[in-house]
């Protein structure tokens, strides 16, 4: 039995790996992305997370986000969003400069992308990587997602500031906001517009 | 039991999201990569899933009461009531449903979803937008507690199964080895996370013969465990992930450890069947190394603002805009002399009307009565 279970041990990681390689080897960017979504979701659950380590699949997911095809930065993303609630991953992403690449992809136009990337900015804040995460541009950024129309962006952005940022932070951003945020057109206020 | 979620903007047209929409599933899968199901590409993150459903397809022929207690056998629901104002199908309603627990959710999800339902089909899907920030705050933070518990719990039996390995050949033993019956005193701390080893499916009983090891079953029954991922096994109908890794389907009994794959399986590992990539698999496998360079040196040259005032409060002038641009509010130059123009020819006019009576000083006026439209 023990041998049976060592067996699918390595099946499932002699499995992970051949899902590796096609990516690297394969030039069918259609291939790529099934793959690619394979790779991410099975990041979602905490026993593959340690052969993704090992298979270095955090700097997989890390070289899609400066990608042009963007099904390839949004499921890059989701799997870091997925792999980065574990700590040793974490600490990995954050050891490879996971955080610029992460914030630049703020800007972009998907809104699955957007939100895992707030996510994962999340789950990349320690006391150390704390003020590269809040810097005062991301947190404007926040405080412009926290005003959208979208509730999914809204909510995220606002766990973000409540929990990622300080009081202090948050002021400082709404002061240096450029036209002050009562004049904001094309975005609806909310009734009560205190962040 | 039935309570309407107090929202206000409950009232407001629901928006369609696209990730409402059921997407085309993929028929271009090799065969190693392929899964039982056909599946669209997707990828699932915390952030797409939820603790509320949405449930179209319906039929309206009054059978909600059979939809929540359908629904209620994946769980505890919190709340229910009709999305009268969510676009339906002819002759189909859409319900919201609120789970208490996000894996609910799931189990409902996975088995509800494509399925008949009173002579319809019905299609469910999470619907995250309906979280307050509240919601969503408890959803990552159990999320999170859930993959770190569960990656210590994975460690720990992995390093206690290296231990129980080391011991093996060592036969002389001042404590002898008591294959039978179990030793339930170094599991009672444990309850848990038994290190015993969990039959797979039924296939054997608990073997209590093995060579050597020190490990006791616990008398208890077993809690329930996850199935292995790529066997299929018609007697627990439920693989945990299949070959595309969407676990976000699988279910998990919903008893009194909630979070799915609580039971875990200890990795008794032969000291020959060491799991490392074998030299043949290494030569297939390109390393990262060069990719990380390349990063690194792609990181380096555009010496980015954005790393270098990360000690700083203040956006510098030069610091690129995270995030989307909002759209600038018009800028008014109170210098500019149109601002002016609507009332200088107010004044005009004004001057000119004055000045008609002095031109015609004989008229009289005379007052008509108004005609009144």
């Amino acid at each position: 039995m023990s041998r049976k279970h060592s067996s699918d041990r390595a099946d499932r990681f002699q499995y992970l790996q051949t899902l590796v390689t096609e990516f690297q080897d394969t030039d069918n960017d259609e291939a790529k992305e099934q793959v690619l979504a394979n790779l991410a979701n099975f990041s979602y659950d905490p026993k593959n997370m340690d052969d993704l380590r090992q298979l270095q699949v955090t700097d997989l997911f890390l070289d899609m986000l400066t990608e042009e095809n963007q099904n390839f930065v949004e499921f890059g993303l989701g799997g870091l969003c997925n792999l980065s609630m574990d700590r040793e991953c974490r600490d990995l992403i954050l050891e490879s400069g996971g955080i610029p690449l992460v914030t630049a992809r703020l800007s972009s136009r998907r809104e699955e992308t957007v939100l895992s990337a707030i996510t994962t900015l999340m789950n990349l804040t320690t006391a150390a990587s704390r003020p590269q995460v809040t810097d005062a541009a991301v947190v404007q950024c926040m405080l412009r997602f926290s005003l959208s129309e979208s509730p999914r962006l809204r909510n995220l952005a606002g766990v973000f500031l409540q929990d990622c940022c300080t009081e202090r932070q948050v002021a400082r951003a709404e002061q240096q906001m450029p036209g002050g945020q009562q004049t904001v057109l094309g975005i609806p206020l909310p009734a009560d517009s205190a962040p | 039991m039935a309570a309407p979620v107090n929202r206000p903007d409950c009232w407001k047209t629901p928006e369609i999201y696209t990730h409402h929409e059921q997407r085309k599933v993929c028929i271009s899968r090799p065969k190693y990569r392929d899964g039982r199901k056909a599946k669209a590409v997707k990828v699932y993150t915390i952030n797409l899933e939820s603790r509320y459903l949405m449930v179209q397809g319906v039929p309206a022929i009054g059978v909600m009461t059979e939809l929540v207690q359908r629904c209620a056998l994946y769980g505890a629901i919190e709340e229910y009531r009709p999305l009268d104002e969510y676009p339906a199908e002819e002759f189909t309603e859409v319900y919201l449903v609120k789970f208490l627990k996000l894996t609910s959710a799931r189990a409902a999800k996975r088995h509800l979803d494509e399925k008949s339902f009173y002579g319809g089909v019905l299609h469910v899907c999470y619907v995250p937008e309906y979280e307050t920030v509240e919601d969503t705050r408890l959803k990552l933070q159990d999320r999170r507690r859930y993959v770190v518990r569960m990656c210590q719990n994975i460690a720990r039996e992995r390093e206690q199964t290296k231990e129980a390995n080391e011991e093996d050949p060592m036969p002389p033993d001042p404590t002898p080895p008591d294959p039978t019956p179990p030793d339930p005193a170094p599991q009672s701390e444990r309850p848990t996370t038994s290190t015993a080893e969990k039959p797979s499916a039924g296939d054997y009983a608990p073997d209590h013969s093995s060579a050597g090891h020190y490990f006791g079953f616990p008398s208890l029954p077993l809690p329930p465990r996850e199935d292995s991922w790529y066997r299929r096994n018609t007697n627990q109908a439920r693989p945990l992930e299949d070959r595309m890794g969407s676990l976000h389907d699988a279910i998990t009994d919903t008893g009194p450890c909630e979070t799915p794959g609580t039971s875990t399986r200890v990795q008794h590992k032969d000291t020959e069947t060491r799991v490392t990539p074998t030299p043949a698999s290494a030569a297939r496998f390109v390393p990262r190394t060069t990719h990380l360079e390349n990063r690194k040196r792609r990181l380096e040259e555009p010496r980015d603002p954005l790393l270098l005032s990360s000690s700083s409060d203040v956006v510098g002038e030069n610091s690129p805009l995270i995030g989307p641009q909002l759209p600038e509010p018009p800028k008014l130059d109170m210098e500019d002399e149109s601002l002016n123009t609507t009332v200088h020819q107010i004044r005009n006019t004004l001057k000119q009307v004055a000045s008609v009576p002095e031109n015609k000083p004989g008229k009289e006026k005379k007052t008509k009565p108004r005609r009144r439209i």
